[in-house]
């Protein structure tokens, strides 16, 4: 018992130290002298649940002390801030600006980038085939699939799934209406179980249960059910026509899933077991090809498997199917075959990238949050040492130093959590534009935004983190016990003039440093991507109209729809007031198209392969867009007609632009020479212009015709049909209607049931991808102008504070004679020195920071390659922040020199 | 600074302060009959009812402290006789506020109570 009471008493003791200073000062020794008294007597009649109380009592109650505290300093601090609302709504701004950017890069990129698929269990174990180092993701046929299944060791499942596969679609009981097109994935069987999804009704795919020859069935998505279903409680069992053919729904998956690379939504996950009158995708039995690289290949590591030792042994196992494949043409690559890469986000990211992704977002929104929080601290120093003597007289009677520094974070941290309220809200906004301006794609993508609770704790977490963080050296600093000095000389303090390593001179010189940094680093991007702005087509976009058809989804069978396409051009020219038909299997300048590894075929051995763009256009293309060849010629209405065989040599001809003639084969002619990928060889035929596309970039671009097979088959875009005449409003005239209307009737006239979609002119499809850039260039001015701002507002403010507190000085030198001129240069020469500091620091480390990126990600190095070249910015933007710098310390070192000498003297 | 006076603060009404936490009215009424000491409530208190009602350490002085703020009660200045005294305690005294508030929570517990007897005895009817 003595024991128990003894060690009771000990903690009792211990806790009630832990108490409030203030509390601890008032009632200290009563609760003490009080727990001393009845501790025996708990102890005898209640036992150890008495001392346990006791303790429980006390433990509770010192917490509740320091909130009660914490509420009176929140109370004491809102007062102080209504006092001087210019300051308030300097730092409530700046922390809603610095937060909000955050939380929305935050809600927007991390989500999309990191977070894993919903719902999946196996997500972190899930891993894809990637081309290259920065490539895009390497389709494989459907038995290397299999043959990936069979190492049980390695994986515990191995997927196929085609993805952005369009459905003309249906509803059961509104056959007649016009079908909608859907986006979808062609999945295999054991798709659902290797990602570990389970339905939230009915069920998922299954080998046992989808097998080929059964009757088709399809499983929805949670979106598709609720939007194009209404929910409907009976949508299990109910039929949906794909393509025209019938499927069953048997399952529906759960919230938030959208398949795997979420990226590209999908609503509907078809079996490959399915007939290919559903699926053209499934014809010509590619599940049985080997040479048919038509999927991608998706795998669950088993445990203890590290993606490192998977990329070994699969690089193996490809070697060994690869030299099986005899009609395939040797591969010339001896490195390494196969890179891996996490699959278990919405957006598949390479390992070697994550991390500078990361650090890119983290250095830019990292920038524009210290600035602001420096900005604030340096108000807050100069709020502070204004208070010396108030807190001076408060630290002499007795406060704890802990207690006035508390009181003086609260008032940061009011600042900080009502700047991070406005943050959110700015997040929300600025989410919901980011939305409005998606650039126009054939496929939807999709732009995660969700404002959820992680995005809230976020920026609680950042408000937090950052009111403290500027308010804690100010605070420190102006309850440096240094207590006389404070007391004989008033409150104000006389700071020597230029104490060179000072917190305050240290901060300017950070400040100018920062906001140069992230002026200099959003003018690199900004400058890189309004090149884009600058497209401009050799005609008048708004006389080219575009619009896109996918025949075979409608019901045609291959034959069919070549015979449509190859009849297609001549019916429109025919039609009145038509210059010239194209057609391609992309939209003209589109910068969203598909990188592959080409070689030049040459006489030596080092063949090198070399990344280009790929883009399969029909004839006359590039007469419709006006783009004069170089040499040679461009495709002909007789290349679309060649079949390519890989049993020998094939004929196809291909087209390089300038940049990739030049690639491959330097100086020389390119006509007549060769190029090829791991499949097909081409023969150069023509050269023709670089062409930009919207991003602003050119890219070595290789030009492949259409051929029966792309007819057949249409690209999951449609194949898109280019129209250009001289006078888009000649077009409609003769029959009375728009343009648009007169095409589309010329269509249907053709045939009633093909659907014509994504129909708009040239020149609003470039505005709509035009307005997408324009508004990732003005966000990023935007952050670039607040750095600006907010270095300008930080740095009148501590020179006119510095002024302040040289009054006397600059009194008495007026006095004894002192001309306004020499008063501004002594004010100015100290921010002068502290400027230039700043802008060289900034400029060293904006210029390393842009390197940095550079080297390890191709991701910005268009960008930057333009913006680090650019002398006008080099130069353009130190001068003008130091400019507004030296203004921003001018206007208040001015009013200095207004000072009458005789009032200043007489206030001290 | 500004050479204002302070505002005064507007005279609280008794009625504020009502339904009163348990505690609270415990050392209020204890008080009631003079001065005490913490330790002294607190013993008061177990007393008169029955040892239902604890008034754990830290809890007390926190409601005195929150009493003070409340201006209900205050530190007394006066000492009991030498014989009674414990130096080393702190008095304290209800303001006339404090018995203001502690009469209204009485009135309204009686007529708590009496509505519960007419209640009862239309039961019991």
């Amino acid at each position: 018992m003595n024991f128990k009471m003894n060690f009771a008493w000990r903690i009792y003791r211990r806790l009630a130290q832990a108490f409030p200073h203030e509390f601890k000062l008032a009632y200290g020794t009563e609760v003490m002298q009080l727990g001393e008294d009845v501790v025996k007597d708990i102890a005898k009649r209640h036992g150890t649940t008495g001392l346990i109380r006791l303790i429980a009592d006390i433990a509770m109650r010192v917490p509740l002390e320091y909130l009660s505290e914490m509420r009176g300093d929140m109370r004491y601090a809102w007062r102080a801030l209504a006092k001087s609302p210019g300051f308030a709504l300097v730092g409530i701004l700046s922390m809603a600006l610095g937060i909000g950017l955050s939380t929305n890069v935050y809600s927007s990129k991390w989500t999309m980038l990191f977070r894993d698929l919903p719902s999946a269990a196996n997500a972190k174990h899930l891993v894809m085939f990637q081309e290259s180092e920065d490539g895009d993701l390497a389709p494989v046929s459907y038995y290397y699939i299999e043959q990936y299944r069979e190492q049980k060791s390695l994986f515990t499942g191995a997927a196929a799934f085609r993805t952005s596969v369009p459905f003309n679609v249906t509803f059961q009981g509104n056959l007649n209406a016009k079908p909608q097109r859907i986006f979808g994935q062609l999945v295999s069987p054991d798709y659902f179980s290797v990602i570990g999804v389970q339905p939230q009704n009915g069920r998922v795919l299954s080998p046992d249960l989808d097998q080929s020859g059964d009757a088709p069935v399809v499983v929805v998505s949670d979106r598709f059910w609720r939007n194009r279903l209404n929910s409907s409680p009976n949508a299990i069992g109910q039929t949906l026509h794909l393509n025209g053919q019938p499927a069953t729904i048997v399952g529906i998956t759960p919230k938030n899933f959208n398949g795997v690379l979420g990226v590209n939504p999908s609503e509907l996950f078809v079996p490959i077991t399915a007939p290919p009158a559903l699926a053209p995708e499934l014809a010509n039995d590619v599940l049985h090809q080997r040479s048919a690289k038509d999927f991608l290949a998706l795998l669950c590591l088993a445990p203890g498997v590290s993606m490192d030792s998977a990329e070994v042994a699969l690089d193996s196992i490809n070697r060994r199917l690869d030299e099986q494949d005899t009609t395939a043409l040797p591969r010339i690559d001896k490195g390494r075959r196969v890179t891996l890469l996490p699959a278990g986000t919405n957006v598949p990211i390479p390992r070697k990238i994550k991390p500078v992704i990361i650090g890119f977002f983290l250095a830019l929104m990292g920038l524009v949050l210290t600035l602001a929080c420096m900005n604030l601290a340096n108000m807050l120093m100069a709020r502070g040492a204004n208070r010396r003597k108030e807190l001076a007289i408060r630290l002499a009677v007795g406060a704890s130093r802990f207690r006035l520094v508390r009181q003086m974070i609260s008032e940061g941290l009011l600042l900080s959590m009502l700047g991070g309220l406005a943050g959110f809200a700015l997040a929300y906004l600025l989410g919901v534009l980011n939305s409005h301006f998606t650039p126009p794609t054939t496929i939807p993508v999709e732009f995660y935004f969700t404002m959820d609770w992680h995005a809230a704790l976020f920026a609680f977490s950042l408000a937090i983190l950052c009111g403290v963080g500027f308010s804690l050296i100010p605070a420190l600093q102006s309850t440096k016990a240094d207590l006389t000095p404070a007391l004989k000389e008033g409150s104000a303090l006389q700071l020597p003039g230029y104490r060179r390593f000072g917190l305050r001179n240290l901060l300017m010189v950070a400040q100018v440093a920062a906001s140069l940094m992230l002026l200099l680093m959003t003018g690199f991007l900004v400058l890189g991507l309004s090149k884009g702005t600058s497209l401009q087509p050799k005609f008048d976009p708004n006389a080219m109209v575009l619009f896109s058809l996918d025949p075979v989804r409608d019901g045609y069978t291959p034959e069919r729809a070549q015979a449509l396409f190859e009849k297609l051009p001549d019916r429109l020219k025919a039609s009145g007031h038509v210059r010239s038909v194209a057609m391609a299997a992309q939209p003209p300048f589109s910068g969203d198209t598909e990188l592959t590894q080409v070689s030049a075929e040459a006489a030596q051995s080092s063949q090198v392969l070399q990344q280009v763009m790929e883009q399969t256009i029909g004839a006359s293309y590039f007469a419709t867009l006006n783009e004069p060849m170089l040499s040679g010629r461009e495709f002909e209405p007789a290349d679309q007609r060649v079949q390519p065989d890989p049993s020998k040599p094939s004929s196809l001809p291909a087209v390089l632009n300038e940049s990739a003639a030049h690639k491959f084969f330097g100086n020389q002619n390119a006509l007549g020479k060769r190029v090829r990928d791991d499949q097909r060889s081409f023969e150069v035929v023509g050269v023709v212009r670089d062409i930009r596309n919207v991003d602003g970039f050119t890219h070595a671009t290789l030009y492949l015709p259409l051929t029966p097979r792309d007819f057949a088959r249409p690209p999951a875009g449609g194949m898109t049909i280019l129209v250009r005449s001289d006078n888009l409003s000649d077009l409609g005239a003769a029959s009375g209607t728009d343009p648009l209307a007169a095409i589309r009737n010329e269509i249907a006239f053709l045939d009633p049931n093909l659907n014509i979609f994504n129909i708009q002119t040239l020149g609003s499809y470039l505005d709509r991808s035009r307005s997408a850039l324009r508004f990732s260039v003005q966000t990023y001015s935007g952050i670039g102008v607040f750095g600006l701002v907010l270095a300008a507002i930080g740095l009148a403010g501590v020179t006119a504070y510095a002024v302040a507190q040289r009054r006397k000085e600059i009194a008495i030198r007026t006095a004894v004679g002192a001309t306004p001129l020499q008063i501004l240069r002594l004010v100015l020469r100290e921010g002068a020195a502290l400027i230039s500091a700043g802008t060289i620091l900034g400029f060293v480390g904006a210029m390393a920071l842009a390197k940095v990126l550079s080297a390890l990600t191709s991701l910005f190095v268009d960008a930057l390659k333009i913006g680090t070249a650019d002398p006008l910015l080099l130069v353009g933007a130190p001068l003008l922040l130091a400019a507004v710098a030296m203004l921003a310390c001018y206007i208040p070192a001015r009013k200095s020199t207004k000072i009458d000498p005789l009032k200043a003297l007489r206030e001290e | 600074m500004t050479n204002t006076p302070p505002r005064q603060a507007p005279p609280k009404l008794p009625q504020t302060f009502l339904p009163l936490k348990t505690h609270w009215f415990h050392i209020l009424l204890t008080l009631a009959g003079g001065e005490q000491h913490g330790y002294a409530i607190m013993q008061e208190v177990l007393q008169r009812t029955n040892d239902k009602v604890h008034l754990w350490p830290a809890t007390l002085y926190g409601s005195i402290k929150r009493l003070i703020e409340a201006e209900l009660i205050v530190e007394s200045d006066e000492r009991p006789a030498p014989e009674l005294d414990d130096a080393r305690r702190r008095y304290y005294r209800l303001t006339p506020l404090g018995r203001g508030v502690l009469d209204a929570e009485c009135n309204r517990l009686e007529e708590l109570v009496r509505s519960i007897k007419i209640k009862q005895a239309l039961v019991t009817e």
